[in-house]
């Protein structure tokens, strides 16, 4: 299977982000919350690393 | 400050035995999810493993390479590790022939990236189930 650099990161970051909710809260609507905090902190990051990097030449 | 004898009986009475948390460490490792499905929590278990054994099929379907522990590189003996960390997912992808990936395919780099990573996962799920095993966590 062929995925974009970007799909792939979307599939990884939700898939770490749900373990890391399951397991690191009590109750499901903690799990919820911090897992999509951590999901959107990998995507945004992601794309803040991308852009910084985006005019440097090497 | 020491404990009461009746509130350190207690305590005593109430952590499981060695070889109960050695099984549930062991299940845990071998099966994502399954130390937690030991102990009761199912849903917890169930989401286990699908997140991590769909990241590990991600990683595979994407031609993830699979690391030996021979190689000349300590990253990739360490990778080899991670990968081992995902229990009997390795040897049942090995039992329907899938060796270990093209290092020249286009994802490859992505897949191996899935695939050592599942494995910290789980490393992550099954301490995780020893800390409840332990009372440690709800």
């Amino acid at each position: 299977m062929t995925i974009s650099h970007l799909t792939a990161m979307l599939l990884f970051a939700f898939l770490v982000s749900v373990v890391f909710g399951v397991l690191s809260k009590d109750t499901p609507r903690e799990r919820l919350i911090y897992g999509a905090k951590v999901f959107a902190a990998f995507v945004g990051v992601a794309l803040l690393l991308g852009w910084i990097m985006y005019p440097v030449p090497w | 400050m020491a404990k009461k004898p009746v509130e350190a009986e207690a305590v005593a009475k109430s952590k499981p035995k060695r070889g109960v948390l050695l099984r549930i460490w062991v299940a845990a490792w071998l099966v994502p999810g399954f130390g937690h499905l030991m102990l009761g929590r199912k849903w917890r278990a169930l989401i286990l493993f699908c997140s991590i054994i769909g990241m590990f099929l991600l990683g595979i379907v994407m031609q993830g390479k699979f690391f030996s522990l021979h190689s000349p590189s300590y990253l990739q003996t360490l990778g080899f590790f991670g990968e081992m960390c995902v229990g009997v997912a390795v040897p049942t992808a090995f039992f329907f022939g899938y060796t270990g990936g093209d290092p020249y395919f286009v994802s490859s780099d992505y897949g191996t990236a899935f695939l050592v990573a599942a494995g910290m996962l789980n490393v992550l799920a099954a301490l995780d189930a020893y800390d409840i095993a332990l009372g440690r966590k709800p």
